[in-house]
């Protein structure tokens, strides 16, 4: 079985006496994209670090393709990463930055004028990086981590201090990489962001897992509810409350169910009751992650 | 490890820290020539000996390549580009051999500069007083290549303790109190004055031209060895060790 791209086991970082991740296990599945979200101080940035290898972790273990990041054999074909606030020499100009990256990483130069392309970044890239709006930054961060090819892209909070056309570009550009088979992981708060652009999510709170599942999956559960419509709604709604289940009748044949659809389909199916309608009622992501993080208050 | 060497040369060159110390350089050495060739009389400049101290001011070039490697050693967390180059390059062991290298060879390339200044306009000068050049003597040749060498080494114990101290004005100005009044005071109490940091790199510049107050070309160039390997070991295993938060 192929190692997940990345995946953490137990990983715990400390510093001094404060724990900046507690026993964090997960694994991110391949050709989808991410998104990690926590408040500010959750431990997004040093779970990262750690996975990138810049940080060593107290316990535990932090795996790039089953392997520690140390360890890869071609980091740049594996792994592209921005970082936050990722630092410039700020007289260097934006070619000379990435011909630094590709002769460390024994990158051909050719690629250089490729991911300029690709990040649309040309027309500036003989300029100093001192130059360069923050939006540019961060074109320049993706462009040095497109530069390996690689199969997984690690953004920690890309967005920030993007304008809306900064952002925008930025998601097209990151379900351009997914559509190519590519797998992203994002962190961020900005949760509107990753609700319009990942797959699942990995929420962490207090240094601590909270969850990681699809958005679909967490909305539906988040909400708790179910929408159900059937001719036979009466005699559903008298079965759900035999369960315990609460149902509200939203109108003659709809039904608002206080449980998940998976065990509302389960007793209609049992009583053979006929259903026209059975989906989740979704809460939006901030919802979901506010009921989350909230609880853990 | 040669793309990675490469990597630290090519930045050093595509930032302008090689260009203003190198112009540094070459103005203090036309500031020292020019005043020396201008006011010594035509009778001392024609000695071989008189002409080895006029270019002898290359030598300036192993301080400024002290400096050079500091800055491109602690400017990378100055910067905050250490984190960029060690994800490129995740096995800090290597990155901190490259940069120990890559220090090695950009301070020899300055002093191969130096010399070749210093020795250009002092020819220049010496010609316009109508003095016979000696420039090629023994004595000059060997601290050229004494100068070189020495200049090799300051790069890299700057890269290691640039690597160490991680803030570039705090390592320079160290750096630059321990030369000019630490080891004289500190080491001439102790009597060790001739073993310290830079009466070895001077003794490494003399290249056999030295007196007694120098230890020999081959100790000294042994105990500067000895430095050298000791800040790049530090400066390794402070870049190993370190979380780059």
């Amino acid at each position: 079985m192929a190692a997940a791209p990345l995946e953490v086991r137990s990983l715990t970082k400390r510093f001094r006496s404060t724990t900046a991740v507690d026993g964090l296990t997960f694994a991110i599945e391949p050709g989808r994209i991410t998104g990690f979200l926590g408040p500010n101080g959750a431990g997004k940035t040093t779970t990262l670090r750690i996975l990138l290898g810049l940080v060593r972790a107290t316990a535990g273990d932090a795996l790039v393709e089953g392997v520690p990041y140390r360890r890869l054999r071609d980091p740049a074909s594996s792994v592209g990463a921005v970082l936050e606030a990722s630092s410039y020499h700020p007289a260097r100009s934006g070619r000379n930055h990435l011909r630094v990256l590709a002769t460390a990483a024994g990158i051909p130069h050719a690629r250089i004028d490729e991911t300029l392309r690709q990040v649309e970044l040309e027309d500036a890239a003989g300029r100093p990086v001192t130059t360069y709006s923050l939006g540019m930054r961060q074109r320049l961060s993706v462009a040095g981590a497109l530069l390996g090819e690689p199969r997984l892209l690690v953004l920690d909070e890309p967005a920030n201090g993007l304008d809306p056309e900064g952002i925008r570009w930025l998601r097209r550009f990151l379900r351009s990489f997914a559509a190519d088979g590519g797998t992203v992981f994002i962190s961020s708060h900005v949760l509107a962001e990753i609700a319009q652009l990942a797959d699942d999510v990995v929420i962490i709170h207090r240094a601590k897992l909270l969850a990681h599942e699809s958005i679909a999956a967490l909305t539906t559960r988040a909400a708790g509810g179910t929408i159900v419509r059937s001719p036979d709604s009466g005699r559903l709604r008298e079965r759900l409350s035999a369960e315990g289940i609460e149902a509200d009748a939203a109108d003659e044949s709809r039904l608002h169910v206080a449980g998940p659809p998976e065990r509302v389909g389960e007793i209609a199916a049992a009583a053979g009751i006929v259903l026209h309608e059975l989906r989740g009622e979704g809460a939006s992501l901030e919802e979901a992650f506010l009921e989350l993080t909230g609880a853990e208050e | 490890m040669t793309r990675l060497i490469g990597a630290e040369l090519l930045k050093v060159r595509t930032t302008r820290l090689f260009l203003w110390l190198g112009l540094l350089t070459l103005a203090l050495e036309t500031l020292v020539i020019s005043l020396h060739v201008g006011k010594d009389s035509l009778s001392s400049l024609g000695e071989p000996r008189q002409q080895r101290d006029v270019v002898s001011i290359a030598a300036v070039s192993a301080l400024i390549s002290l400096i050079l490697g500091i800055v491109a050693s602690a400017g990378e967390f100055a910067h905050g580009t250490i984190g960029q180059t060690f994800l490129v390059a995740p096995v800090r062991e290597r990155v901190a051999a490259a940069k120990l290298i890559a220090g090695a060879l950009a301070g020899s390339i300055l002093a191969v500069i130096a010399c070749a200044f210093a020795w250009g306009l002092a020819a220049l000068l010496l010609s316009v007083r109508s003095v016979p050049l000696h420039l090629g003597s023994g004595g000059a040749v060997r601290i050229a290549l004494g100068t070189i060498l020495a200049a090799a080494l300051t790069g890299a114990f700057g890269i290691g303790l640039g690597a160490l101290l991680r803030r570039q004005t705090a390592a320079i100005v160290i750096a630059l109190i321990w030369l000019l009044v630490g080891e004289p005071l500190l080491l001439g109490i102790a009597g060790v004055e001739r073993y310290g940091p830079g009466r070895v790199i001077a003794s490494v510049v003399e290249a056999g031209n030295q007196g007694s107050d120098l230890l020999s070309f081959g100790a000294g160039l042994g105990v500067a060895l000895v430095y050298v390997a000791i800040a790049g070991a530090l400066g390794t295993l402070s870049l190993s060790r370190s979380d780059i938060t």
